[in-house]
């Protein structure tokens, strides 16, 4: 294997010194499995967009936090709502505020005798930095507009639930995430592309709740499934959360306690909606330190299950583990 | 013992996959070449199937399929698929689990076969392989004509853009252009945004032959009514028969007189039929034929936007009723050709259609 490959190791110990100002600032407690790794890696090799697909609260959108921290590259999000449109990630573009600094321009040259008061003058330090003449000073990079025109690093780009959107949206990506990787724009004439050798990292997530994503776009996706973590790595997210967040960690019985109850509760077959990692680490921390009481694995053993608003979220599930037992 | 050549390999899967209908293209035949370039999976022949999984498959689903074919297609025993591909049987739903278990099924009698090979009698019989080029395989995948997506993509192309409701866009050319007329700027221009209305009416034949269509019909009532831009959809359901009454709801319980239903039909009105017409079956009825004439020739007094959706091939219509209504109405065959070809027919009338290979 080719070392050189293999860029991203999924652990906080090779995390770069050199970081980007827009990477994020705080270690991100992420514990990838082997083969996610190296899906993220060949993604890396190939630049293709890395499409993710799992259960809510699996860590979905937390990875990308979780490779551009380690890799001290600039993160930009883009949280997708059913509203967003393709070019919103590109840019976007002030016309009124433009047609509005003409005028205003027009008006003070005529009466500015009054000595300016505080937000005039604060208002008149913006003006002299925009100026009408110049209509870059109008338009405002988006997610991928802003990794686009990062010229001496690569960046991560999150498009975090891809399936939110319209229709067309995918489709609208598509031909700008591909050769050439680059995009117009109009209004002043820019050429926006990115560097061939920092072509960004794009990582998607997505749920499925609206039906499939097109297949010319699946196409030219990399696709990885993320499986909920079975026991052993499930310890392992508790060790490094609690190490990454510099708290005290709950005592080792308590801990394996509550993974056991919680993966016996997600294997009950006839629960409607099934609590995820995140929830996980909430439940377990309010089991170790919400109470003043002394944690102990009993508690978790108990019934009806301490803390249960956290692990159900629908009416159904809820009243089935919050009745207490018969005896 | 790892010796093997992996683009010989690649080649062989790919070709298998796409006659299996992954939607793969020449790029990611290249790309998975890239990769065993840049040292991916070269030397490791089970590395090389997780490679090729991340870039080739694009569901679970397609990850199960892909397992089955590289099983087949590969020179070495490989061992069982580590966890991220098979999935973990906790939360697997049913469906999965099922396929799981047909793909276990059809691996054992392989197994045993090595282990055993005398006894031959007594091994269970093995699906036959659908591998053969010759086969006609049609007949054996599912029907699946038009996906949802596809429904919901083409009802976009049904629409009348009509400008209604609050000005609420700003119109930054006519703003500019007033700008320098007046040569000051007192306020921007808006206008109104652009409302879809086009009026559809949904003719669905429900029930006895259409049984097993029901799954498309109902698909496409939800895309029509939550999905489409349409400003008006109205849906009606009957059974065999378009007579003089249809009913509001699939269960044909609340019926609507068809004359009190046609006071809404006007010449703008896109009516699109959705009915075997006879040919699942093979019925060639001359009463359901001279009934559904009377009834589209009363229907063309109010509109010309008639379509017709046949949810059968259109090699079962000859013979059939479908074979003569086709005459008399635009009929398609509901695949995404043929579904396409309807909206552009009640979009803008049957000037020019092709004409439909099932009649004469």
């Amino acid at each position: 294997m080719n070392s050189s490959t293999h860029v991203f190791h999924g652990d906080n110990a090779h995390a770069a010194t050199n970081r980007h100002p827009d990477s994020p600032q705080n270690p991100e407690p992420y514990v990838p499995t082997p083969d996610l790794v190296r899906a993220v890696n060949l993604a890396l090799f190939l630049r293709r967009p890395l499409l993710l697909e799992g259960e809510a609260g699996c860590g979905k959108s937390r990875l990308a936090y979780a490779v551009a921290y380690e890799l001290g590259w600039p993160l930009y999000f883009w949280p997708i709502r059913s509203t967003s449109k393709a070019q919103d990630g590109f840019y976007s573009y002030d016309a009124i505020r433009r047609l509005y600094d003409v005028q205003v321009n027009q008006l003070g040259q005529g009466a500015n005798t009054e000595s300016p008061t505080e937000s005039q003058e604060l208002e008149s330090s913006q003006l002299r930095r925009r100026d009408p003449r110049r209509a870059q000073d109008y338009r405002e990079f988006g997610p991928l507009g802003k990794a686009f025109s990062e010229k001496q690093c690569t960046s991560v780009v999150l498009i975090d639930e891809i399936d939110k959107a319209d229709i067309d949206f995918p489709n609208d990506l598509l031909t700008v995430l591909d050769e050439p990787w680059a995009f117009p724009i109009p209004e002043t004439g820019e050429w926006v592309a990115a560097a061939s050798e920092h072509r960004p990292l794009v990582i998607i997530t997505s749920n499925k709740e609206k039906g499939n994503l097109p297949a010319p776009f699946l196409r030219r996706c990399l696709y990885y499934y993320m499986d909920f973590p079975d026991k052993e790595r499930m310890g392992q997210i508790v060790d490094t959360h609690y190490q990454t967040e510099n708290k005290k960690p709950p005592e080792q019985n308590l801990a394996t306690g509550a993974i056991d109850r919680f993966q016996q509760v997600r294997q009950d077959a006839n629960l409607f909606r099934k609590p995820g990692t995140s929830e996980f680490l909430d439940w377990l921390e309010a089991l170790h330190s919400f109470d003043d009481k002394e944690a102990s694995p009993q508690l978790v053993a108990q019934d009806p299950i301490p803390y249960p608003e956290l692990l159900f979220k629908l009416r159904t599930d809820w009243q089935k583990y919050n009745k207490p037992s018969a005896t | 013992m790892n010796e093997f050549d992996p683009r010989s390999l690649l080649d062989q899967i790919f070709n298998r996959l796409r006659a299996a209908d992954f939607t793969l293209g020449l790029g990611e035949l290249l790309a998975a070449h890239q990769a065993i370039e840049g040292g991916w999976g070269s030397e490791d022949i089970e590395e090389l199937r997780q490679v090729v999984a991340l870039l080739w498959c694009h569901s679970r689903e397609e990850l199960l399929r892909f397992n089955i074919i590289w099983d087949e297609e590969s020179p070495i025993e490989t061992a069982p698929p580590s966890s991220p591909i098979t999935p973990a049987t906790a939360e697997e739903d049913s469906t999965l689990r099922e396929t799981e278990q047909q793909r276990a099924s059809s691996d054992a009698p392989e197994k045993s076969s090595s282990d055993a090979p005398t006894n031959v009698s007594s091994l269970p019989v093995r699906a036959p392989n659908i591998t053969t080029a010759s086969e006609n395989r049609a007949d054996l995948r599912a029907y699946w004509p038009v996906s949802r997506r596809f429904m919901v993509y083409t009802w976009r192309y049904l629409r009348r853009p009509v400008p209604g409701g609050p000005a609420d866009i700003l119109d930054i050319p006519t703003t500019v252009q007033r700008v320098t007329q007046q040569g000051f700027f007192l306020a921007p221009i808006y206008r109104q945004r652009e409302r879809n209305q086009a009026h559809l009416v949904l003719l669905i034949d429900q029930d006895g032959s259409m049984m097993p269509f029901h799954r498309f019909t109902r698909d496409l009532v939800e895309t029509v009514r939550d999905e489409s831009t349409i400003g008006q959809v109205d849906i009606y359901y009957f059974h065999n028969l378009l007579t003089n009454s249809v009913y509001f709801d699939p269960h044909l319980t609340m019926r609507v007189p068809w004359e009190q239903a046609l006071t809404h039909i006007s010449t703008d009105t896109s009516v699109l039929m959705v009915s075997d017409a006879g040919a699942a079956r093979g019925y060639r009825d001359t009463n359901r034929i001279r009934k559904t004439t009377e009834f589209l020739s009363h229907l063309r007094k109010r509109t010309n936007l008639l379509a017709w959706l046949n949810p059968m091939p259109t090699e079962r219509w000859p013979g059939t009723s479908a074979q003569v209504i086709a005459h008399l109405v635009p009929m398609f065959q509901m695949n995404q050709d043929g579904f396409s070809n309807a909206i552009d027919v009640v979009r803008s009338g049957p000037l020019h259609y092709p004409t439909v290979s099932g009649s004469q």
